[in-house]
């Protein structure tokens, strides 16, 4: 497919000047006539139940409107307590329990924050401790205390979701279950067995723009909610359902998102802001401290226990993935993470024999929800990095063990699907011969050591799904294109545009895109999961074609004309095939990093993330997803770690939460496209936005292991696990050297 | 989080500053960059209800130098060091260090009285600043007194500091041709340091001998950490790496640092090690450049 | 209790009354409806509330707002003249250099000072300078070109590989 005169072209993104004089609104920056402000109040226990909530000196306090209690959640006969985007596990506020310190307990709105904040110091609450799980390991117990006595079954059906479930009695929220061939058969016949724990902890989006939510109600009773979510149809329904509303009378507004990287979806504070909106009679707004965003929301903190079986030449016959996934205190989207995570926890590998288990387990902290990857990098960091340990066991070159075993277009995947479109290969030799795979470097300071490590990544998409454009021509040949998809940053407002004016032959600047307001634009799933170009894209692209047949049709009168296009995505293909997600990701990384053997300091000189994206809307913004994300894994590999002591999470802020920095960025940071196109996709485009980030970590180990035969194994890989895993490695040989004697 | 409500005091001298503190010890703080303050205060830790402007006191940022000496305003910012020329010319690695603290932003309005009075372990300065036998000028509404820098810290955040005084200034003794100083510092990707080593040897100009040495360690204890059983080993004694690796070592057995996100003790000993090492032979290759 | 204070900011002189405990990013932002700088962490780490006090880069979250008075402030909304935009502005444009741009408007004002304290700054001596400024989106290849090319110095050669 040739370049056309809009897609493919580095065309800048529509909203830049904007956004580079200080011009585009962001919703913290919206200001709301008579909005009151809101302050929440949460726990301080990680683990008890309420025993006694007081808000009278609160509310009597000048300048506070109202005060939201548990008292008002069960009063209140118009709307329900429970919410969560799978299992109703979460509350309006905290009613019998709280469950992690942070839990919201009490809300106030008040003329400004000042009052609220002042107001929050006089709301008494006595809680009686329970006993606190802090690890999945804790939670597992026989004897631990269940966090959710009982579990719900999901009222809100996701279509993808509807197997989910927990173990009741336990503190097992789900479980997801892959089996093929047989496992202990393919054990029986390998030459070797492997068998190895890799961790990753919690870990923060650390969007720079915090949580934003206002609520109004008006007189009619309609609810008008403008909040910093990625997916405002879903927190429209989680709220017309909460507040017993038809969906028609609740919007949601989405303006940009100052980004969020998974951080932003579901509900979070907007059944809240909304309660407290109601019993105001006034508009409410809530902005999040970065302290309390550091108690909103997680990456799952995981543990992966990996059992290979291969061949003497590098064939994996067997593999066994144990997943423990810590979901904190709610389940939010947990099941999705449990499911997705399990899926390719085998990794992109034909492997005979497979039996995933995959568990999402309560514990007292932080609750965890989507986060960029979605489970299949926590997974990604124990397949590629024991594939690579392997290798050197073996004395095989990593490489070629990972393009022997590699799933390829055309074979059937673990999933049980035949895999189209599919560029894995070609991204991992591009990858590896980016950072000159096979050729050693030295360093010139004899207390460095230079390595290269290399990793790929298979990922899928939300399947079923849907996304649905409009479109309406003005006078002037001018279009305006409506749709779901939040601008957070990934240009989705100009790729949409792109493909809108390519298929219109108009140019860009005649194209106005109206964006996530759920009066306005029709239906999408949501701006997440990698899917708004393979969806959306093919959306507008549809729409504009309609558009453009209805203008063949109707001659005069254009103002009356308007395109519509949508895309259903199903598990079960045309021929009765089935599939487990309308496209698949495919990527590699390379990392070159440099190691100091006294301090364990690791820097990355090289990186190359190489990642198939069928065809670039936008080759600038593809490359710029690539480095992005790349620099995300570095900080997710090298610096970021959630640290809980005894439920306490004891560095909620950036002094003690270490994000990379322009000195962490490699000064070799490679961004290559590799074009697979997929038949479905506009102009053969995938999505991109997740890829990049998960083959990090493990590229990284890898090259740290090349650079010195040390194994880190638990992320961060940070210079005092390098450290101890050097001494280690050290004694080993000492002691080896003293046996071969 | 919004800044809880107090009450600005902006004395015009040093006096009248001083007599505030003293009628109000527990009520009032000092407030110059407030980069340290201001956080604290944010997370409401500390709620002072008046604050005590001294930034519009006169004569009190300066880099000065008076032969002897150079002596340092207590206002003067990280930023006004970074840049002194003759900061430059007399002791460059305060230069080079203070490229290093915090961030960009911190530095234009940090002061040097700040950093010092506020005595957080997590700080450059006053290691490097003992391992130059610093002196720092304390006024109270009456009088002043000069005492040795390492007198000032006495705990976790806790000076010397009577109610009612006030650092105005501290004041670095010029130092002889062939002294060497080397700071190195540890940060585990935070803008805070994580552990620190300052040294500094005076050579005698024909044998190269050391004649005397500071070691002081900074981050790994409640205070800035002097190791004279190190700078005994270096005293009377030419370079050699085993020497410096012996200082080391003793350096790194001398301190108990704090387990927390930073690093574990055996790690923060580590590294105490190891920048004690590179510091030691750093501090007598720039005395020997010099001399 | 409230003070005024009289503050130049972006070349106007503004009187205004503020309370103590109000920061200079309150002051931009409420007062004066500037929202370019933005609240980020409120800790001084991230950056995204850089303005220019009296042309030195400075968390507005952690300066207060009487004390600037008698001072002059830049923010972003400062750097463009009426429809003109800076050249730092038509840099990013060029080079892309930002995505949600939460971080930008910070990050144009450090690129201001740093052409202002260094202007010969080679790469090294700009990551160090910038290093203040967090981009989560991970801009900071472009944001290096768009430094680059406003010093107009030529970038360090790459290292050395040994075979």
């Amino acid at each position: 497919m040739n370049d056309g005169f809009a897609v493919g072209r580095a065309i800048p993104r529509l909203e830049g000047k904007e956004k580079v004089t200080g011009q585009l609104q962001y919703l913290s920056d919206l200001k709301i006539p008579h909005m009151l402000h809101g302050k929440i109040l949460r726990s301080t226990v990680a683990h008890g139940r309420i025993k006694r909530i007081d808000a009278s000196k609160a509310e009597q306090l000048p300048g506070v409107v109202a005060v939201l209690t548990r008292d008002d959640v069960l009063r209140n006969t118009q709307h329900k307590s429970h919410y969560g985007p799978v299992f109703k596990d979460q509350t309006v506020v905290a009613i019998d329990k709280v469950r992690y310190v942070g839990d919201p307990v009490a809300a106030v709105a008040a003329a400004d924050a000042a009052i609220a904040e002042e107001a929050l110091e006089l709301i008494e609450v006595d809680y009686d401790p329970l006993p606190t799980v802090c690890t999945p390991e804790e939670a597992l117990a026989p004897d631990a205390p269940l966090l959710h006595e009982f579990a719900d079954r999901p009222e809100h059906e996701f279509a993808d979701l509807k197997d989910i479930a927990g173990v009741s009695g336990t503190n097992i929220c789900s479980l997801f279950k892959l089996q093929k061939g047989h496992a202990a058969r393919g054990f029986a016949e390998a030459d070797r067995v492997f068998e190895d724990v890799f961790s990753t902890p919690a870990a923060q989006h650390a969007a720079l723009e915090s949580f934003t939510t206002v609520a109004q109600f008006d007189p009619s009773g309609r609810l008008t909610v403008w909040s910093t979510v990625q997916n405002p149809f879903v927190i429209r329904d989680q709220l017309a359902e909460l507040f017993n509303l038809p969906e028609s009378m609740v919007r949601v507004i989405v303006l940009y998102l100052g980004g969020s990287y998974g951080s932003k979806q579901y509900p979070k504070l907007e059944p809240l802001v909304a309660a407290l909106a109601h019993k105001a009679r006034q508009p409410v707004g809530i902005t999040l401290t970065r302290e309390e965003v550091f108690h909103t929301i997680t990456k799952h903190g995981a543990t992966v226990r990996l059992k290979t079986g291969v061949k003497k030449d590098g064939t994996i016959v067997a593999r066994d993935c144990q997943v423990y996934l810590n979901t904190g205190a709610y389940a939010e989207i947990g099941p999705r993470v449990c499911k997705k995570a399990g899926y390719t926890a085998g990794g992109p590998y034909l492997i005979p024999n497979l039996n995933i288990e995959s568990r999402l387990i309560y514990t007292n902290c932080v609750p965890a929800g989507a986060f960029r990857g979605f489970g299949v990098t926590q997974t990604t960091w124990a397949h590629e990095s024991q594939l690579s340990m392997i290798a050197r066991k073996l004395n095989i070159d990593p490489l070629e063990m990972m393009l022997k075993n590699l799933v390829d277009e055309g074979d059937e995947f673990a999933t049980g699907e035949r895999i189209q479109s599919f560029g894995l290969r070609e991204c991992l030799q591009k990858a590896a011969q980016a950072i000159d795979w096979g050729k050693k470097s030295r360093s010139t300071d004899s207390s460095k050591a230079i390595g290269k490590g290399l990793a790929c990544a298979i990922k899928s998409t939300i399947t079923p799904s849907s996304s649905s454009a409009h479109m309406r021509l003005n006078d002037a040949g001018t279009v305006h294109v409506y749709v779901g998809t939040v601008e957070m940053g990934q240009a989705s407002d100009t790729t949409m545009a792109q493909i809108a004016a390519e298929e219109l032959g108009i140019p860009i600047d005649r194209i106005t895109i109206v964006h996530s307001d759920t009066d306005l634009t029709p239906y999408d799933l949501s701006t997440s999961s990698s899917r708004s170009t393979f969806h959306m894209g093919r959306a507008v692209q549809l729409a504009a074609q309609d558009l453009k047949r209805q203008l063949a049709l109707s001659g005069t009168g254009a103002h009356s004309v308007v395109g519509s296009g949508t895309v259903n995505t199903n598990t079960l293909k045309a021929k009765g095939e089935h599939q487990t997600s309308a496209f698949w990701f495919a990527g590699a990384g390379a990392a070159e990093v440099e190691v100091d053997r006294e301090t364990g300091l690791v820097r990355v000189l090289r990186y190359a993330a190489v990642v198939d994206v069928g065809k670039p809307i936008n080759p600038v913004h593809c490359e710029q997803q690539l480095r992005g994300a790349a620099i995300f894994g570095i900080g997710q590999a090298l610096l970021e770690q959630m640290v809980y002591q005894d439920g306490l999470l004891i560095n909620p802020n950036f002094l003690d939460y270490n994000l990379p920095r322009f000195l962490d960025v490699p000064k070799e940071l490679i961004a290559v496209l590799v074009e697979h196109p997929h038949a479905e996709g506009p102009h053969g485009a995938k999505g991109i936005g997740e890829t990049a980030i998960i083959p990090v970590a493990p590229a990284i180990a890898n090259a740290v292991e090349d650079a010195v035969g040390a194994r880190v194994n638990e992320l961060p890989i940070t210079p005092e696990r390098v450290l101890r895993a050097l001494r280690a490695a050290e004694m080993d040989a000492a002691r080896g050297a003293v046996l071969s004697n | 989080m919004p800044l809880r409500s107090f009450e600005y005091i902006e004395p015009a001298s040093v006096s009248e500053a001083c007599q505030i503190l003293g009628d109000y010890p527990e009520e009032a703080r000092i407030c110059a960059g407030g980069t340290s303050l201001l956080l604290l205060m944010k997370q409401s830790i500390v709620r002072p209800r008046y604050l005590v402007n001294i930034k519009k006191i006169p004569r009190l940022c300066y880099i000065e130098n008076d032969g002897a000496m150079v002596r340092i305003g207590a206002l003067t910012t990280h930023h006004d060091l970074e840049v002194s020329p003759l900061i430059a010319q007399c002791f460059p690695p305060i230069a080079e260090t203070e490229h290093e603290i915090a961030n960009v932003r911190v530095r234009s309005v940090g002061t040097v009285g700040g950093n010092l009075g506020f005595a957080e372990p997590l700080t450059d300065l006053p290691p490097m600043f003992m391992a130059l036998d610093a002196s720092v000028k304390i006024e109270n509404a009456k009088q002043s007194r000069l005492i040795p820098l390492g007198t000032l810290f006495v705990g976790h955040y806790e000076t010397i500091l009577e109610p009612g005084e006030l650092i105005t200034e501290v004041q670095i003794s010029r130092t002889p041709k062939s002294f060497g100083l080397k700071y190195l510092r540890f940060s585990a990707g935070s803008d805070k340091p994580a552990v620190g080593c300052a040294v500094s040897v005076t050579l005698d100009d024909s044998t190269g001998v050391c004649s005397n040495a500071r070691v002081v360690l900074g981050c790994v204890a409640p205070t800035p950490l002097r190791v004279e059983a190190s700078e005994a080993l270096l005293v009377g004694r030419e370079f050699r790496p085993q020497l410096a690796e012996q200082a080391a070592r003793v350096a790194s057995e001398a301190c108990s640092p704090l387990e927390d996100i930073r690093g574990s003790e055996q790690y923060k000993r580590d590294i105490v090690k190891i920048l004690t090492a590179r510091a030691v032979t750093g501090a007598f290759e720039h005395a020997k450049r010099l001399s | 209790m409230k003070r005024a204070i009289r503050v130049t900011v972006n070349r106007t002189e503004h009187v205004l009354s503020v309370e103590p405990c109000e920061t200079l990013l309150d002051l931009l932002r409420n007062h004066l409806n500037l929202t370019g700088a933005k609240l980020g962490c409120d800790q001084q780490v991230c950056g995204a509330c850089t303005v220019l006090l009296d042309g030195l880069p400075v968390s507005s979250c952690t300066v207060l707002a009487v004390d600037v008075d008698a001072r002059q402030v830049l923010s972003i909304e400062g750097l463009a003249e009426g429809q003109e935009l800076h050249p730092i502005q038509h840099a990013f444009l060029r080079h892309s250099a930002f995505q949600c741009a939460y971080c930008t408007p910070g990050m144009i004002m450090a690129i201001k000072a740093l052409q202002d304290q260094v202007p010969r700054a080679n790469d090294d001596q700009i990551r160090h300078f910038l290093a203040g400024n967090i981009c989560r989106c991970g801009c900071h290849v472009e944001i290096l070109e768009v430094a680059r090319a406003i010093l107009g110095t030529p970038s360090t050669p790459p290292r050395e590989v040994l075979p």
